[in-house]
């Protein structure tokens, strides 16, 4: 896993204002979205599209509601007001079983059942395609080994999952989502409690996964890693969209210093070209070369 | 029926045979789990003939059959019939019952510690059946008197979490709470109850098996085969849900209408435990673990669970008529010297693993 995708690599439908996006209606939109926990509004009255066949990161300081929408967009909080459309139907009209034939979603801290093995923890992600009496088929088999093999975890199959280390772990997790073959993929900071390669090994491999025709959503903390995959990115605060589109055109100093509070320069990336964010010298606390 | 066993590539590497049934579908199980209910169900066997055969009024093995088949003598018939094998089988579906509702709350709580009894469910049932037999006798039957007390002991455990079962720490608590309020009741009920009725509770609240009559065996028969193929299909949701409710429902599984349906079904299985056996204690807590254990499965295997609780408390209840004591004491004493011994053995596990 060494190859870096570009957003610039991308075709251009995939944002979203391509000739295909005329009959590509988004898979996933959110209208007049209103969330919150308790006596608590995160977000307020949201209205935002997912681009189809887009890699959308959702980006924004803590606190901002972008973990809330991501689980809204998954159905796993419902809205206060306001609906989520799944290929233009409200998700909640449908079948949540059936809902999950479409979304796989990782969340942020799954609980990994005790002394599972990794081949019975991805077999789990079969579940919406199995019933009471239809356990397990030729085709349960086929999309395990295939999603063991795209995120590079078939040789861990025996393993238990508590031997792993944490990017063999989220790998595991990520294969469990994909062994539910839906085209939406939404993730939920796949790469916190990693180091940095693990984090670059995952985003590597989720770029791999938008390159085969998934459209999918992430929640991140590193903007440039944002910047360097994303084809399409939503930036947030305080409950609200404040910016979308391409990385270019979202990551500017002016937002950067809007959204984040962050005094910075965005240069291109020396590697990729995309931009990335350098903080302004701040202080007098970081030593002078 | 065209039932052939084959062994595809399975979810673990080959211990998960498939059972294919024609038409029917596919069902997959473990071997390791068939053969520890197996061993479980033989070692059950093996104490109930004990059961039936031991002691003074004991029926010799090499005339078991003719009595079963009702050519043994008076005595013999009257000792199998309305004695021993009544209070045999309300043990074995007794005890099955509360390895099942263990398993569910065990598993709705994600904690070893959160079985129903822990929870103030067995005291509930018992809290309803003392009201319904001392309190305001006649009203409602004796069993309905412990559904509604486990009825209003989880309503109280669900209101008073704040976040019905989804919060499983406070669910916990709550229960604790909840189950000393109900046994004060118990201790109110008694305290005012004519001494032969407040004696006959008194054991009847430890756990007894002692003269139990056949109307008790139809009553958790008919509670079994309506509540456990439930619980079974209830069985992968839990699983899943145990994953956390983001894991569960992004595969398709609604957490809170599986823990309502999960709970309703437990409640409804220990209730009806309760009015055979009385609140026993500890072996909803300890079989499900017991099983878990054994089976290595990683969810609620409710077969295991059930077939483990059976033989718990027919092992447990054979100790208790043949303790060497003169008197018989309730099953439920053994019971709880077992669990306490148990308990302390998994605080103790925990404790070493820096979880509690």
């Amino acid at each position: 896993m060494t190859s870096v995708t570009s957003s610039t690599s991308v075709p251009t439908h995939s944002d979203g204002t391509g000739p295909a996006a005329a009959f590509a209606e988004p898979p996933l939109r959110a209208e007049g979205l209103t969330l919150a926990y308790d006596k608590t509004v995160v977000v307020e009255d949201l209205t935002v599209s997912v681009p189809r066949e887009s890699f959308t990161v959702i980006i924004g300081p803590n606190g901002c509601g972008k973990s809330t929408l991501l689980r809204a967009l998954a159905r796993t909080m419902a809205p206060r007001s306001g609906r989520v459309l799944l290929d233009g139907e409200p998700i909640t009209a449908l079948r949540t079983k059936q809902v999950a034939k479409r979304i796989a979603l990782l969340p942020q801290s799954p609980i990994a059942p005790e002394a599972i093995t990794v081949g019975d923890l991805v077999a789990r992600g079969r579940y919406p395609h199995q019933g009471l009496l239809r356990q397990w088929s030729p085709a349960d088999e086929v999309a395990v080994r295939d999603a063991l093999d795209a995120t590079e975890v078939a040789g861990l199959r025996e393993r238990l999952v508590s031997e792993l280390s944490g990017g063999q772990r989220q790998r595991v997790w990520l294969a469990m989502a994909l062994a539910q073959q839906t085209d939406l993929l939404l993730l939920d900071e796949p790469t916190t409690f990693l180091d940095i390669a693990h984090q670059l090994e995952v985003m590597d491999l989720c770029a791999h996964l938008h390159e085969q025709g998934r459209t999918l959503v992430a929640v991140l903390h590193d903007i440039n890693q944002a910047a360097r995959y994303a084809t399409h990115l939503i930036a947030m605060k305080g409950g609200a969209v404040v910016a979308e589109g391409a990385p270019q055109d979202v990551i500017t100093a002016e937002r950067m210093a809007d959204v984040f509070g962050l005094a910075c320069r965005v240069v291109p990336d020396p590697e990729t070209g995309t931009p990335m964010v350098v903080p302004a010298r701040r202080g007098g606390h970081i030593r002078h070369g | 029926m065209t039932a052939t066993l084959t062994r595809p590539p399975a979810p673990s590497g080959g211990h998960v045979p498939v059972l294919r049934l024609g038409a029917l579908g596919t069902l997959h199980w473990r071997r390791r789990a068939v053969l520890v209910c197996l061993a479980m169900l033989a070692v059950g066997l093996i104490a109930s003939l004990l059961t039936v055969t031991v002691g003074e009024l004991g029926i010799p093995l090499r005339e078991l059959p003719d009595v079963l088949a009702g050519n043994g003598s008076r005595a013999q018939e009257w000792v199998l019939r309305t004695n021993r094998l009544p209070r045999l089988l309300v043990g074995a579906l007794a005890g099955a019952a509360f390895g099942v509702a263990g398993a569910i709350f065990q598993s709705v709580t994600r904690n070893p510690l959160g079985s129903p009894d822990v929870i103030g469910l067995g005291a509930g049932a018992a809290a309803g059946a003392a009201a319904a037999a001392l309190v305001w006798p006649g009203v409602v039957p004796v069993a309905v008197g412990a559904l509604i007390g486990a009825g209003v002991a989880i309503g109280a455990v669900y209101v008073g979490s704040g976040r019905g079962f989804a919060a499983p720490y406070r669910m916990v608590v709550t229960g604790i709470a909840v189950g000393a309020m109900a046994l004060a009741f118990v201790q109110l009920a008694l305290a005012r109850a004519t001494h032969e009725d407040a004696f006959a509770m008194s054991a009847w609240l430890n756990g007894s098996l002692a003269s139990r009559r056949w109307s008790d065996v139809t009553l958790m028969a008919v509670a079994l085969l309506v509540l456990i193929p439930l619980a079974l299909m209830l069985t992968r949701r839990l699983q899943l849900v145990e994953m956390g409710d983001d894991a569960a429902t992004g595969l398709g599984v609604d957490p809170t209408r599986t823990r309502n349906l999960a709970v309703g079904v437990a409640v409804l299985l220990t209730a009806a435990a309760v009015t055979v056996s009385g609140p026993v204690a500890f072996v909803a807590l300890t079989s499900p673990q017991i099983a878990r254990r054994l089976t290595r499965s990683t969810g609620p295997g409710m077969v295991a669970a059930a077939c483990t609780g059976a033989t718990v408390l027919v092992v447990a209840d054979l100790i208790a008529q043949r303790l060497p004591f003169g008197v018989q004491y309730p099953v439920g004493v053994v019971t709880a010297a077992l669990g306490g011994v148990y308990l302390a053995i998994l605080l103790i596990r925990e404790w070493r693993r820096g979880a509690v």
